[in-house]
This record gives C-alpha cells, sequence and structure tokens, in this order.
C-alpha cells in the first residue's frame, strides 16, 4: 500500500473519481497477456497475473500527468503510462510503483488536412481515428496491434508495424513532434509547435531528441510519459463522397468497398521468386498492403469462424498455398487502378506466380476488404488460439527477411517435435514490406499453450534460439528488444549500443522512478 | 456454468479492450464507438468486460475478496451483454456471463447483491413487484374498452413495470390484441415478476423459485403462448427460464406478434403517425435475446494446440435477436420515418437502466441515457422509439434531465395510433 498522505496527494491531483488502490481494479491492470512465459521462466506456475500496482491514476490533462509525475520523483514511487494496455509491456517491474491509465485523456485536437498531420492525445484509437479522417480524405498509419489500440502509443513508444506498411510505413518513422513530460517532471515540446503552434515537422527549430525519445524501437513507457502527439497523414484512396459502410449482422458484415480497388494472393513456387516479385511490387509502389504469413494463416485472413478456417485447411487449402502476397492495391482513379492492376499482372507473370483468389483457392469478402484497411487481420490469428507470441524477427531488407524466414523453419520444426509449440509447419511469419522500397518486417508467431509450463518454456527457449541466430547469421535488427537481458544478448555484437541507452535513461530519469519494465534500467535508484 | 469451470477461459482474456467498443468494422464515428457504458462512466480496466472478467478469475483465485469497491466493479455493470459480442468478434470468451457468474458468487458468499437490490428482492417476495406496489391495483391499467377471455390459451405477461409504470404500454398492447381479434388473458394481480431483476443480480437462488412457480402457474392455467410488451419479461421467458426449468410455452414480444398480424392482415395501419423516429434495439431483446442451448461434447485438437468443440457448439454472438420485427413494424406506419443511429442491432448501446443498475447506480444509468439521447438526437430524429417499458423509463428520465425536445414512445404506442386505436 501507498503511505496514506501520499494516496491522499494523488487523490488531489486526479480526484476521488480518478484513483483507486482496490486489489481487484489493480489486478485488471496486473493482468497481461503472455505474462505465463516469464511467471514459468521464475519456475512459478505460469499466470497472467505480473506485478500488482499500488495505485491506478487517471489524469484528465497535461498539468495533471506531470505533477503526478513530480510527485512520483518526491517519493520514490515508480510509474508507467499507458493509453490501452495491451501487452506485458505496459504493466509494471516494480512494486512499488504506480500506473497512470491514459484513458480518459482522448481527443482528437488538430486534423490538418493540408500539411496532412494530426495532434492526437493518448487515447484516440486508430479506429477512431481513422473515421474521421476519412472525411478529410486522409488515413494514418496503425500498427498491426489493432484498431482498438493506440496510435499515440506506438507512434511514440514502439516499433509500430502494419497492415499498410507498404504504404505508410511503421510508427516510429511517422511521429512528427509530441508533448513530452520528462521522467523528472519537467515538459518537453519536440519539433515545431512551441515556435509556431503548428506542429508540421518533428525537429526544429529546436534540437532533435526524436531518437533519444524513441529511437529504433521505443521506450515501452521507461521514459517519461508523452501527452500529445503530431503524427503524419497520408492520402486515402477513395472518393471523397465514399462513406465507411457496414451493413449485416455479426459475423457475416458487409462492406462498402470504394471503386478502385482489388486484393490480390499472389503466390509463388519458391522463396527466390517470392522475394523478386516482393522487391518489384515494393518498388513500383502498386499495393497498399504487402503481407505474408504460414498457409494456416491465410485460412484464417479471410473467414469468419475458427470453424470456416479449419474447414478451408480440410478442404486443401494448405496443398495449393506456398509463398504467399497478400496485396491490396488501392487506387484514386480508373487510370492508376487500370495501371496498377496491370503492373501487378505482368510481376506476377513474370516471377510465375499465381493468384489464390483468382483461383478461389481463398475468397476474400467484402467485409474482409474493411477489415484489412482498418487493421483488424492481425486478429484472425486468435482464431485458432488465445495464445501465440512472436519472436523477435527483423527489420531490414526484403531479401533478410526471407533469409530470416527460411533459417526459422528448421528450428521452429524442431521444438514442434517436442511437441511444446504449435504445428505450423515451421512456416508461420508475419512478414510485411515498408515505404515501397527494399525494407522489410519479419516475425514469427508461434502458438502455445499458456497452461502448460513445458509449452511456456518450450516457446521461451525457441525465442532464445532464434536471438542466438540472429547474431550468428547476421540477421539485422530485431523489430522488438525487451528488457536488460536482451539488450545486452544483441549489444554485445553491436557496438555496446545498450550502454547508450542507459546513459541516456539514466540522465533524463535521475531518480530512475519511470519504471523500465521491458526497457532499460538507468542508473541504480538513489534511495 | 461455476467460476471454477470459467477459469481457463477467463484465464486467454488478451486484456485487448475490444469489448469495450463496438465491433471495429461497424465503428463510423469516434463519438459513437464505445459499447460499455460502464467503462464510459467509471473509466477504470475493472469496469470494462475484459476487466470484470479478470477480477472473477483473482476473486476465484483467492487473490482478492470483494470489497465494497468491488462491489461497485461488480454492480456497476447493465449486464447489457455489449461486452461480449464484441469479444466473440474473434475470441471464444463470455465475459458477460463471467459477469453473471461472479454475482451468483458474491450472493452465495453473502456479499452480494447490494443494499438496494436487496431491498427490491424483499419486495418481491412480498408485493410480487420490485417496485413495492400493492399486488391487487396490478390490473388497475385495464379499461373497460378493453375484452380479456380468461379461457384464452394465450397469456399477455404484463410485467411489473408496464403494470405500476408505464401503463400505456399495457393499454396499447391490450388494445392491438383486441383489434386483431387475438384472444388473450391476464393473470391479473395473480401475475409475479418475471424474476429479472432478482437473477440479474446474481440471487439465482431466489430467482430460479420465481421462475418455478410461474413456470407451474402457467401450466396450471393451460398456457401454450406468452406475449410481453416487455423486452426484460421476453428474455427471461424465453432465453432464462429453459436454462433452469422446462417449459414450452412458445414466447413472444409485442413487436414480433404485431409484424405477424401486419402480413396477415388482422390489423390496418391507417393513420398517418408524421414523426421522424430513431429506434433503440434494447439488449434483453437484441443481442441477449439469443436462445441459451445448453452444449455438451468435448473438446478436440484438429490442429496441434487448436480446439474445437465437438459438437459444435451453438453459437451466441449476438446476430440472432430479434431486430427486423420492430423496424418492419416501423416502417410500416404510412407518415412515420425511420432513421438509425450509429450503434444498432447487436452493437447497440445500453440505455443503462439494466442489471440493477437503475437502482444502485441512478446517476450513472441517466448518465447513460443521456449518451444514448445525445445519438438519437443527432440522426435528426424528433422521437425516440423501443420496445420495453424498463428502457423507455430512463429514456424519460434522461429526456427530462437533459431538457430535450425529443419524445419518448413505446412501438406499441405508434402502432396504436396508426390504428386508430387512441381515439
Ligand atoms: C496481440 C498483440 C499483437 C500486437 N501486434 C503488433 C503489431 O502488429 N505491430 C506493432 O507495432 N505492435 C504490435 N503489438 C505490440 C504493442 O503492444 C502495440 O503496438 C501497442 O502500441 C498497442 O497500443 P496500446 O494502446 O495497447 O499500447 P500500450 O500498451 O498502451 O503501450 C505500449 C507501450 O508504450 C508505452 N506507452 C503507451 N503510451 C504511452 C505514453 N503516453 N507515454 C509513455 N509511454 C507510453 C506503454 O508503457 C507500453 O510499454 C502487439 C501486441 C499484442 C498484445
Ligand atoms: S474480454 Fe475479450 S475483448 Fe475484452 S479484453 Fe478480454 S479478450 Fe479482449
Ligand atoms: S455487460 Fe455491458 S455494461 Fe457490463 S461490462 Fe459488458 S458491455 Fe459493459
Amino acid at each position: 500500500m501507498l503511505e496514506k498522505d501520499v494516496y491522499a496527494a494523488f487523490k488531489k491531483i486526479v480526484g476521488e473519481r480518478n484513483i483507486s488502490q482496490d486489489p481487484g481494479v489493480m489486478d485488471s491492470y496486473a493482468f497481461q497477456w503472455c505474462n505465463e512465459i516469464e511467471s514459468a521462466q521464475r519456475g512459478e506456475e505460469p499466470q497472467r497475473f505480473g506485478v500488482r500496482p499500488l495505485a491506478v491514476v487517471l489524469p484528465k490533462s497535461t498539468e495533471e500527468v506531470q505533477a503526478i509525475v513530480r510527485l512520483c520523483n518526491e517519493h520514490d514511487v515508480s510509474y508507467k503510462a499507458f493509453c490501452t494496455g495491451m501487452g506485458p509491456w505496459a504493466g509494471l517491474s516494480s512494486p512499488r510503483g504506480i500506473q497512470i491509465d491514459l484513458r480518459r485523456m482522448n481527443s482528437i485536437l488538430e486534423i490538418d488536412e493540408k500539411n496532412m498531420y494530426a495532434v492526437i492525445e493518448p487515447y484516440v484509437t486508430n479506429a477512431q481515428l481513422q473515421c474521421e479522417l476519412f472525411r478529410h480524405g486522409l488515413m494514418h498509419h496503425a500498427q498491426g496491434a489493432g484498431p482498438q489500440t493506440s496510435p499515440l502509443a506506438s507512434h511514440t513508444s514502439f516499433v509500430g508495424p502494419g497492415f499498410t506498411s507498404p504504404y505508410t510505413g511503421f510508427s516510429g518513422r511517422n511521429v512528427l513532434g509530441v508533448e513530452w513530460i520528462l521522467p523528472d517532471g519537467e515538459i518537453l515540446r519536440l519539433g515545431s509547435y512551441d515556435h509556431n503552434g503548428k506542429w508540421f515537422t518533428g525537429d526544429g527549430p529546436g534540437i532533435s531528441l526524436r531518437g533519444i525519445m524513441r529511437g529504433w524501437l521505443g521506450a515501452y513507457g521507461g521514459l517519461g510519459v508523452f501527452t500529445k502527439a503530431a503524427i503524419r497523414l497520408f492520402s486515402w484512396p477513395a472518393p471523397k463522397e465514399w462513406k465507411w459502410k457496414t451493413s449485416g449482422t455479426i459475423p457475416e458484415y458487409d462492406w462498402d468497398i470504394p471503386p478502385f480497388w482489388k486484393m490480390y494472393v499472389l503466390n509463388f513456387e519458391e522463396w527466390e521468386e517470392y522475394q523478386n516479385a516482393m522487391y518489384e511490387l515494393s518498388d513500383r509502389e502498386v499495393t497498399m498492403v504487402a503481407t505474408t504469413s504460414a498457409p494456416e494463416g491465410l485460412a484464417a485472413l479471410f473467414t469468419n469462424t475458427k470453424q470456416e478456417a479449419i474447414e478451408s485447411i480440410f478442404a486443401g487449402l494448405l496443398a495449393k498455398t506456398r509463398n504467399y502476397i497478400v496485396m491490396l492495391v488501392a487506387a484514386h482513379t480508373e487510370r492508376e487502378f487500370e495501371f496498377r492492376t496491370k503492373l501487378v499482372q505482368s510481376i506476377m507473370e513474370k516471377y510465375g506466380g499465381n493468384d489464390l483468389i483468382e483461383e478461389g483457392v481463398t475468397v476474400p469478402k467484402p467485409m474482409h476488404y474493411g477489415e484489412t484497411v482498418r487493421n483488424m487481420l492481425g486478429g484472425h490469428a486468435f482464431r485458432f488460439s488465445n495464445c501465440f507470441q512472436s519472436t523477435h524477427g527483423g527489420m531490414d531488407t526484403i531479401a533478410m527477411a526471407v533469409r530470416l524466414a527460411q533459417l526459422n523453419q528448421p528450428v521452429k520444426q524442431k521444438y514442434i517435435d517436442k511437441g511444446v509449440i504449435g504445428d505450423d509447419r515451421g512456416l508461420g511469419v508475419w512478414i510485411t514490406s515498408y515505404e515501397s522500397g527494399h525494407m522489410a518486417h519479419m516475425e514469427t508467431p508461434t502458438v502455445y499453450d499458456p497452461t502448460s509450463v513445458e509449452s511456456c518454456l518450450g516457446y521461451a527457449a525457441y525465442q532464445d534460439e532464434c536471438n542466438q541466430m540472429d547474431l550468428d547469421e547476421a540477421l539485422g535488427m530485431p523489430f522488438f528488444i525487451v528488457g536488460d537481458d536482451v539488450h545486452n544478448f544483441y549489444a554485445e555484437r553491436t557496438m555496446n549500443y545498450a550502454d547508450w541507452i542507459r546513459k541516456i535513461k539514466a540522465a533524463f530519469d535521475p531518480n530512475g522512478v519511470s519504471d523500465p519494465s521491458h526497457y532499460v534500467k538507468g542508473g541504480e535508484r538513489k534511495k | 456454468m461455476t467460476l471454477g469451470e470459467m477459469e481457463d477461459m477467463m484465464d486467454s482474456c488478451v486484456r485487448c479492450s475490444k469489448c469495450k467498443f463496438i465491433p471495429q468494422l461497424v465503428i463510423q464515428s469516434k463519438r459513437f464507438s464505445s459499447i460499455c457504458p460502464s467503462i464510459d462512466y467509471f473509466n477504470f480496466h475493472a469496469y470494462s468486460g475484459g476487466g470484470r472478467m479478470i477480477t472473477a478469475s483473482a476473486y476465484y483465485k483467492g487473490r482478492i475478496e470483494l470489497t465494497p469497491e468491488m462491489l461497485n466493479v461488480l454492480y456497476g455493470c447493465t449486464n447489457c451483454g455489449g461486452c461480449e459480442v464484441s469479444c466473440k468478434w474473434v475470441y471464444e470468451l463470455e465475459p458477460n456471463e463471467a459477469i453473471h457468474e461472479l454475482r451468483v458468487a458474491a450472493v452465495e458468499a453473502g456479499v452480494g447483491p447490494m443494499l438496494k437490490h436487496k431491498k427490491y428482492i424483499e419486495l418481491v417476495e412480498r408485493n410480487k413487484n420490485p417496485y413495492g406496489e400493492d399486488p391487487d391495483k396490478r390490473p388497475a391499467w385495464l379499461t373497460d374498452d378493453i375484452t380479456t377471455d380468461e379461457s384464452s390459451s394465450t397469456l399477455y405477461f404484463v410485467g411489473c413495470t408496464a403494470s405500476y409504470r408505464r401503463e400505456e404500454i399495457a393499454v396499447a398492447t391490450a388494445k392491438i390484441l383486441n383489434s386483431a381479434g387475438e384472444d388473450f388473458r391476464l393473470m391479473g394481480s395473480d401475475e409475479m415478476c418475471c424474476g429479472s431483476p432478482v437473477y440479474r443480480v446474481g440471487d439465482e437462488k431466489s430467482a430460479i423459485e420465481i421462475m418455478k412457480s410461474n413456470i407451474e402457474q402457467f401450466k396450471e392455467a393451460g398456457i401454450e403462448k406468452i406475449i410481453t410488451s416487455c423486452s426484460g419479461c421476453y428474455n427471461m421467458l424465453k432465453v432464462e427460464y429453459p436454462r433452469f426449468v422446462e417449459h414450452d410455452i412458445e414466447v413472444v414480444h409485442t413487436s414480433q406478434i404485431i409484424e405477424g398480424f401486419l402480413k396477415d392482415g388482422k390489423i390496418n395501419l391507417t393513420e398517418k403517425v408524421p414523426l421522424k423516429v430513431t429506434y433503440h434495439d434494447p439488449c434483453h431483446l437484441g443481442r441477449m435475446a439469443e436462445p441459451y442451448i445448453p452444449w455438451e461434447g468435448e473438446k478436440i485438437e484438429v490442429l496441434s494446440q487448436v480446439y474445437i468443440y465437438d459438437p459444435p457448439k451453438p453459437e451466441r454472438r449476438g446476430a440472432g435477436g430479434v431486430y427486423d420485427a420492430p423496424r418492419n413494424v416501423l416502417k410500416q406506419i404510412p407518415g412515420l420515418e425511420l432513421v438509425e443511429m450509429e450503434r444498432i442491432r447487436e452493437y447497440s448501446y445500453c440505455c443503462g437502466a439494466g442489471g440493477g443498475c437503475k437502482s444502485a447506480f441512478p446517476d450513472f444509468a441517466l448518465w447513460a441515457s443521456n449518451e444514448r439521447l445525445e445519438e438519437a438526437e443527432s440522426t435528426g430524429a424528433s422521437t425516440l422509439v423501443s420496445a420495453c417499458p424498463f428502457c423507455g423509463t430512463n429514456f424519460k428520465d434522461g429526456i427530462e434531465s437533459r431538457n430535450s425536445k425529443m419524445e419518448y414512445f413505446d412501438i406499441t404506442e405508434l402502432v396504436l395510433r396508426s390504428i386508430g386505436g387512441d381515439k
């Protein structure tokens, strides 16, 4: 429990209704997906309950957040902020810590149509922002975690690959400026905002601190609190009069597809042909989506229930599916559409591919177009099992993603043979290209049994082996590194970068109260 | 199902927060994107469907106790089922069922329900209604121009709210039935509360007693068909009763029977009702009204670590509620224009009154009705229509509190006007 006077001081900031220390309420924050792996590694029964916060506060404004952070510094209380809080990295590591739930800070502050940026608060979700942007003919980059998660969380604190990455890049690339409560409570506004009240650039006229604030991976809440973010926007390829319209009833919704849109699932017998096609499709900027998963994954993408997905597997989908790219050509005009679709056809033919949609192997319904651009397809993976985790993967070139996938297969197969992880024949990957260029992202989602110690530990061992392979085979930079140990592991052969991150952490967080949990710890705590 | 039987299910929550919003594909605006009035009002994660499921698991595991604040968490929920629809877009979890089971467990442990609930449960037991009204005055709404037939095997089960608070609905229903030539009888002062307010707050033992005695009474009276104008009663009789007491009585809601009358030409909508209306789907007539089909079978591993139910488990995703009947009726009323809100059908936003909230959390209930009214107003409609006296009461309170120009009518009132029966 927090000392009575400390609790009372927090209460004074947010008001009685917006603070709690009830154990039950706290447990709803301690519980996180995948915590069971860490608990199994500690030799405990696998469970999702992690560190229970001493209190949760719900601030409404920047000033309240600042006051909370200052109080934490004064009383040696750790804090961790989050937006929607999906994932163990949103939880605490310090037992003397509080959780700052930013749910009440949920406004879209500005949409600058002409200069193509939006300024948002933490608890604006991807779906909410998207709805408002469409009215302006714009869209943003939404991370693959889902439409219900926060673009601010991802843009400020995570890498952020998503389904529209070929077109919109990744979150880290799209953050322009932020309002940042530093770990000690000072406010810093990055970018042009302080200068002219407009937020079109993240750098200058002051110094650029974007690298320090988030760098490649993001600080997972270990470096203060972001209360506003300006993010870059993109043109939405649909006529202005087009409206997002869903009809029907769950699970078979119908959705109005904009006029010049078409989906493909291009399938290539060999990885080499796949790789060449992916490079060329990216280079020619033809597609908004370029996503690859296991054949099993394809079964889940364009079906609406687990039963349907499994039936499509038994109907022979796996035998007809090799290395495929789910693509969405989304054009503004008819001429653009014609040009792009012809180009797709010719690239497919050039590399000997076939279109699984054309051949009826998989049939996306109109609602799946909607789900694709609303970033809902990742959720379909949960249809098979409520529990999977992904390896740290790599974010590098398309060729590197392919190499990673190839090298990963026999490693994964070994653990499948041991019976500790789900059987996707070692083919379970998620690859997406980035920014219509040479870049791609690759990770290997893996199903395991969260209630079994063997399975949790088996998954952890598989992940360790993948990490080792990253280093031994020089497989590029992981898109996701959690905690001091894993940072140290990679840092050994990457110029000890983690020491620099630690120095930054120590300099910005002298009292060590911004709970690092899955980030790095800075210097020793003073008290 | 007990909390113990639900443990695996509760522990597989991903804490993804999808249950705070309507299914993501149907979101059209930021303003009307949420599904859960409880998280919208109270804000802590524990007040969402997923959050409550986590606390239910924590309680089952002995990690927490049911403190006064936990009782607020547990009962500050309208039991509207919205969370479950959104969760089931992808997962196989049943947060609303878990919430109900935690309520049952809280009552069994002697801590639940809340004081206000205990008081009205006492009144139900004593006066047959939660309002504490005189049981003899139950049929006081009955006017001389209404004909009933005590030998009929069709019962109009009026329900407590239409009997004592929204008498106009009872009158309209009875007159429509008369006009269609549909014989029906009443239970009069012998009619007992359907048990909904008792059941919803977790006093399952008392609720089952009520269900049993009601079914016995119906059987003794030779009832084969029950008509109800209340979504709460409909839900109890149609969905919850069969989970505990066997019966083969047909249960229909007024919107369904009126739709049938129109199809068979038994009533004619001749009078114009020149209103622009929007329709609110009551939770208990909509997503919660799917029959509960008990399932027995086994979980089999079809692919490694991928399980299915054999035989397939009947799905309850909210698709099978009564959505079209009220709309089909409204659309046939001459002069009436129906416009839709953004959140409809299985993703309708709850009025805020259910699950014992109107009595234990009146401020929250009123706030939620205001949320819904704002959405109704945003359609440009002048009138909000629904098909439940309890939703109606909360909306009327909401309209008053916000000085809204909007009017509220039950669907039966508009039908009565259109058949000229209100003259
Ligand atoms: C099932 C699943 C799938 C995922 N898929 C993807 C994916 O495809 N792509 C991807 O990029 N990520 C993915 N993630 C990872 C990640 O959790 C999300 O991208 C994250 O950004 C989701 O948003 P959120 O609102 O839940 O973030 P939160 O959980 O709220 O925050 C994420 C992290 O950022 C920190 N943070 C959030 N807001 C602030 C703030 N205002 N100030 C300071 N720190 C803050 C939190 O402490 C936390 O460490 C996935 C996670 C899960 C559980
Ligand atoms: S109950 Fe379902 S929708 Fe809600 S957080 Fe848990 S998994 Fe997600
Ligand atoms: S039943 Fe309704 S009020 Fe209760 S948690 Fe679910 S959505 Fe919220």
